[in-house]
């Protein structure tokens, strides 16, 4: 636990986390030793002169002192290498969160991630902090307390130290048997999780074939499901839990018998035994408590799991010796790119001249976005190679690589921030003029007019605000702003109402000139007038051409034409 | 059994004395496992009482070991016997007792959880755009699974935490009451020390705790939401600062905040440590026992039992975050289980046919904020209805008012004669299929997906809306045809999925369509079979489109302009432009972006000619 740990957090944090270890273990002892002075106590008052208590008392008094001394540094010493880690997981995991590639975060991690970085991270830090001092001391002081015994008695001594071999297999027993059903609890969990999403999504659609929640079967099968694997969880940690609190008992017990056997016969002071019958129960508590504690930090082992599996994962590689290119043309060498074990882009290769237009069409999930995604390097091709002005992607160094690149995308994210620091993004360098000159040119200017605020109006978070065309023409005044050398289009008018649409167009035709451009569309006419198709299907190129070219061969960019043709009722 | 007794009630009484009412909504849910919680605390209590017979047996050893006197070795072994029986007891009910209550526990979630799934399948479904999904599956899943301590260890830890020390202060008592109180000093001491973790400042800095976590919380959503832009623009610089900035000042709270605790919590957890109760103890007990005030024997039952007496307060301290989580869940819990659905009616009246109309409509999501400001309108059978109109007008809204997803606030929508609050939900949904955004299909067989409205569809039907829908020779491209469950035996691409719901719409076949050109539209073979869908469909039917192509706009009947919730023009697609109006205006512009592209196009054709 401790090393997972260590290794989550990373060196800097091993020092001060040993020491207070250290401290809390010292800490532990220091009580189970001062246990030992109870025997000279309690055999003075259980003897015939009970005034020699007092020495021995005033003994225990200052151990006790010294004690409390001990803990008070060791819980501050605790809490401070707490906050201090608390401080350096954030920034690590922020650091490794922003170096991450694109290609990682999807649907489902903005969830993950959001809870890890905020609840997930304190609850796997402070369930170590809170819980590793009574996790110390619930093993450390037994320990002593059965060392003090043999001192006593050895007989007595032995008797209680059979405990600990047995206590530890139990231990690792549990460990082992309740991290697979907490395993597939944690499945079942994300299983009912997905289906209630579902459920919910569907609930128009499941209200109108009246499949209220107990005709949903799917539903229902996962909620049993989770009940059924809790109560499999029950069991599966009873067997510890009990064997726990029977060793713990059972040597409490024997104990007890041997020392009353030993007692009867002569062979130990009555003193003795009692004392030491005191200080078995003394053992025995925190014995019993391991289970509740083992359990705790196992819950807080799985969040340090998690964290570490995200800070293990690797973000691109950076050139070691980063090459600057001096064109803006574009190329793909037989490039294969892999997603999961599906084949997203399959031996593609193409090339854009400095300055030209080239659009990517085909049916959906043929693996257009994704080429852009290759050459704005969100992922590392599998094969071959994505070249900016003649020099892989991958020699680029990334911020020199993103400044050459505007990127438009279809879904805009704009943050929680006026209007005008979305648009700054682009260039947070840029003058006033230019900043106008761009939202004119995207005709985000009749936007801003229309909005209460202004150029200052809070556009909430995700741009919640704004409609999907505003968001739209914002985002272009952002890529007009950057003034980036290579534009990349994924999409971008698909989803506009026809005012919308209009304007954006007429945005992006002010982007696109001059510039070395890859779009994605879909809508025909907007990739008519590219200097090239390029026709996708499957992640293979099986196409390309100009309009006429493609047009006049009567292949699948002709048939795709048909049928958009069709559609419009030209 | 549950959801039944939920689903019968009448839904008009749930306005009044909401607090009351969920109360009852959750005594409801347990009231079926109080006697297993019974069961549960009774065998707690029994093994928690028993868990004292060896230290009495310790007790009742020392008392005649130290008796002067030759010993009584029977009693001394059937003492010695008895408590290793309590023990044993002991660990026979405690461990009875904690494996059914997570029993039970497992039990409760599952009631909860089905009993929240059937009221989010009640919840006026407009009430779903206004929250995220994802929030709505943390309540029924881990807000459920926070009640855990409460139903699974609340009952073993009170007993513990107050039936036990009760028990050991009344035999303490019996022995000795000085030194009974003496040994009740530490416990005094510690909560002496309560108030002193509820003063303003810590409140102060708990609620500053809470506000600090939340933003942490929502710079890391926008920091991950964001991370395409953010890389995109190089601005990870700014996203990452704003998240590290929140993450420091969540830390300095919370060291804050520790601190400030830190002190006073160390000084309670000393005063319960078993080193300084042991020391009070002996302190009092020795300078009795010198004093000749108390027998050497009667302090062994203080050193034993004295330590228990500190259980309440300890208890006080330990799970408190856990409880206040789970009481924050219960609540987030309760507010699902409140949310009143849309009243069903309580003699629901059969549409006659199916002509809408939306007489004098008004609707607002927040008071004082209209979004539609009395909308007249009539959707005759057989025709088709294309709203225009620039984004924030009301479009969106206005169609939704056709399914219910909410009720009007003033006037009325008519279906068959029959206004929507009359009829009865199920018929309703049969009548109006609705094709939307967002299309998410189920993990379930695409047959299923398709028949999802129509569950006791045909094979030959669902084939027949899923080639009209353009999507059957797709589908039988898959790995298991129609059987293929979507998500583990294939992935479909969104323009895919949109066919399915499309196909799902065709099935349900309803007599009223409403249908959202936008986000229809993924690729041109789905632009291809809503057209065609439309086209067949035709007939009788009654169709409301939220129209973004002039071709859709053009083939419409009847053509309703809407612009900031009220209707501007209407009227056939020829008329209005004809009339030059906000239509024709609209019309233009949208050409005139189309014409200039073609332009362009011409242009850049002849410009770079190569290949």
């Amino acid at each position: 636990m401790i090393r997972l740990l260590l290794r989550v957090l990373g060196d800097e944090y091993a020092r001060p986390m040993r020491r207070t270890v250290a401290l809390m273990t010292v800490t532990a002892i220091a009580e189970g030793l001062s246990y030992a002075l109870l025997v000279p106590v309690l055999r003075a008052l259980f003897g015939d002169t009970p005034d020699d208590a007092w020495p021995w008392l005033i003994a225990f008094g200052a151990a006790v002192a010294a004690y409390a001394v001990l803990r008070y540094i060791s819980d501050l010493s605790g809490m401070r290498v707490g906050t201090t880690m608390l401080r350096g997981m954030y920034h690590r995991l922020g650091d490794h969160l922003a170096r991450l590639p694109i290609g990682w975060y999807n649907a489902g991690r903005v969830g993950d991630v959001s809870v890890m970085a905020s609840r997930g991270l304190l609850a796997a830090l402070g369930v170590a902090a809170h819980l590793l001092a009574p996790f110390i001391s619930a093993l450390v002081t037994p320990l002593t307390i059965v060392v003090v015994m043999f001192v006593f008695n050895w007989q007595l001594g032995l008797a209680a130290l059979l405990a600990a071999p047995i206590v530890a297999a139990i231990q690792i027993r549990t460990a082992r048997s309740t991290a697979a059903t907490d395993a597939e609890r944690h499945e079942r969990d994300n299983e009912a999780t997905g289906r209630v999403i579902e459920y919910l999504q569907a609930q128009p659609v499941l209200r109108a074939g009246g499949r209220t929640a107990e005709r949903f079967q799917l539903l229902d099968d996962s909620l049993r499901d989770i009940e059924r694997t809790s109560r499999r969880q029950t069991l599966s940690a009873l067997p510890g839990a009990v064997g726990l609190a029977l060793t713990a008992q059972a040597v409490f017990t024997g104990l007890l018998v041997l020392g009353t056997y030993l007692a009867l016969g002569g062979n130990i002071g009555v003193a003795e035994v009692l004392t030491i019958l005191v200080l078995a129960a003394r053992a025995v508590d925190p014995l019993l408590s391991l289970s509740d504690i083992g359990g705790k930090l196992r819950g807080a082992r799985s969040e340090l799991a998690r964290l570490e599996s995200v800070l293990r994962t690797e973000p691109l590689p950076e050139a070691h010796e980063p090459i600057q290119p001096d064109r803006h043309d574009v190329e793909f060498e037989s490039v294969t790119f892999q997603h999961g074990d599906r084949t997203v882009v399959d031996d593609v290769s193409l090339i854009v001249p400095e300055g030209q237009r080239i659009a990517v069409v085909g049916p959906s999930g043929a693996g257009k976005s994704t080429m852009l995604q290759l050459l704005a390097r969100f992922y590392d091709v599998d094969s071959g190679a994505v070249r900016v002005g003649g020099v892989d992607v991958r020699d680029i160094n990334s911020e020199v690589l993103m400044s050459r690149i505007a990127f438009v995308f279809q879904d805009v994210y704009l943050f929680d921030g006026t209007i005008e620091e979305n648009v700054r993004l682009g260039r947070p360098d840029a003058d006033q003029s230019e900043v106008r000159a761009a939202a004119t040119a995207a005709r985000l200017d009749e936007v801003i007019e229309r909005l209460p605020g202004g150029w200052t109006t809070n556009v909430g978070e995700g741009g919640a605000l704004l409609s999907g065309g505003e968001r739209q023409r914002v985002s272009i005044a952002r890529a007009l702003l950057k003034n980036a050398p290579i534009v990349l289009l994924d999409e971008v008018t698909s989803a506009l109402d026809p005012v919308n649409e209009a304007a954006v167009h007429e945005g992006i035709e002010h982007l696109m000139k001059g510039r070395t451009v890859v779009m994605v569309a879909h809508r025909l006419r907007t990739v008519q007038r590219a200097a090239r198709i390029v026709f996708l299907d499957n992640g293979r190129i099986v196409e390309q051409g100009t309009h006429d070219e493609l047009l006049g061969r009567g292949g699948r960019y002709a048939d795709f034409w048909e049928v958009s043709a069709a559609g419009s009722g030209r | 059994m549950t959801t039944v007794d939920l689903a019968t009630r009448g839904p008009s009484t749930r306005s009044h004395d909401a607090d009351a009412e969920s109360g009852q909504n959750m005594a409801r849910l347990l009231r079926p496992f109080a006697s297993r919680f019974a069961v549960v605390v009774i065998l707690q209590v029994v093994g928690a009482v028993a868990g004292l017979a060896p230290l009495l047996a310790v007790v009742e050893l020392g008392r005649t070991l130290l008796t002067p006197g030759p010993v009584d070795h029977r009693h001394v072994w059937f003492v010695v016997i008895a408590g290793a029986v309590g023990l044993f007891v002991r660990l026979l009910f405690t461990a009875a007792s904690s494996g059914i209550g997570h029993i039970v526990d497992g039990q409760v979630q599952l009631t909860f959880r089905r009993a929240l799934a059937a009221q989010l399948g009640r919840v006026p479904i407009g009430w779903f755009s206004r929250r995220r999904t994802g929030e709505l599956a943390k309540v029924v899943g881990e807000d459920v699974s926070a009640v855990h301590p409460f139903i699974a260890h609340a009952p073993g830890e009170l007993v513990s935490a107050f039936v036990v020390p009760l028990v050991s202060l009344i035999y303490l008592l019996s022995i000795n009451w000085q030194l009974t109180l003496i040994t009740l000093i530490p416990v005094l001491t510690a909560l002496l020390l309560v108030p002193l973790l509820m003063l303003p400042a810590r409140l102060r800095e708990q609620e500053e705790y809470d506000a600090a976590m939340g933003n942490i919380a929502s710079s890391v959503v926008e920091f991950v939401q964001g991370i395409s832009v953010v890389k995109a623009f190089g601005g990870s610089e700014r996203a990452h600062r704003r998240f590290l900035t929140a993450a420091d000042a969540f830390v300095s709270i919370f060291s804050r905040w520790v601190r400030g605790m830190s002190a006073v919590a160390a000084g309670m957890q000393l005063a319960l440590s078993p080193p300084f109760v042991l020391l009070v103890v002996l302190l009092g007990g020795t300078s009795m026992i010198t004093g000749g005030g108390l027998a050497p024997a009667d302090l062994l039952p203080f050193l034993l039992l004295g330590l228990g007496l500190t259980a309440p307060v300890a208890a006080l301290g330990h799970g408190f975050d856990d409880m206040q989580a789970a009481r924050r869940a219960v609540g987030r819990i309760k507010d699902v289980l409140d949310v009143r659905s849309l009243p069903e009616p309580e003699r629901p009246v059969a549409p006659k046919g199916h002509r809408v109309e939306l007489r004098d409509v008004r609707f607002g999501y927040d008071d004082g904020h209209e979004v539609l400001r009395g909308v007249d309108l009539v959707l005759e059978p057989g025709t088709v209805t294309a709203i225009v109109g620039p984004s924030g007008s009301g479009k969106s809204t206005l169609v939704q008012l056709l399914p219910r997803f909410f009720d009007p606030t003033h006037g009325s929508v008519v279906l068959g004669g029959a206004d929507l609050r009359q009829i009865s939900s199920r018929e309703l949904y049969r009548m109006v299929s609705f094709v939307f955004q967002d299309v998410r299909l189920l993990r379930a067989s695409i047959a299923d997906n398709i028949a999802l409205a129509v569950p006791q569809a045909e094979h030959e039907d669902v084939v027949r809306a899923a080639r009209l829908a353009n999507i059957h020779d797709r589908i039988l491209e898959l790995p298991h045809g129609y059987e293929t469950v979507i998500g583990e035996d294939a992935e479909l691409s969104g323009g895919e999925a949109q066919r399915i719901s499309i196909a799902r719409a065709l099935l349900a076949d309803a007599p009223i369509l409403v249908l959202d050109e936008a986000t229809a539209f993924a690729d041109p073979q789905t632009e291809q079979a809503v057209r065609e869908a439309l086209a067949t469909l035709g007939g009788d039917r009654t169709i409301l489109v939220i129209a973004h192509r002039l071709e859709t706009v053009a083939d419409a009947d009847t053509v309703v302009v809407l612009d900031n919730g009220s209707i501007v023009e209407r009227g056939k697609p020829t008329e209005l432009l004809a009339r030059g109006g906000a239509f024709a205006e609209f019309w233009q512009s949208h050409r005139s972006a189309i014409a200039d592209e073609i332009e362009t196009q011409d242009g850049a054709l002849q410009g770079d000619e190569h290949r």
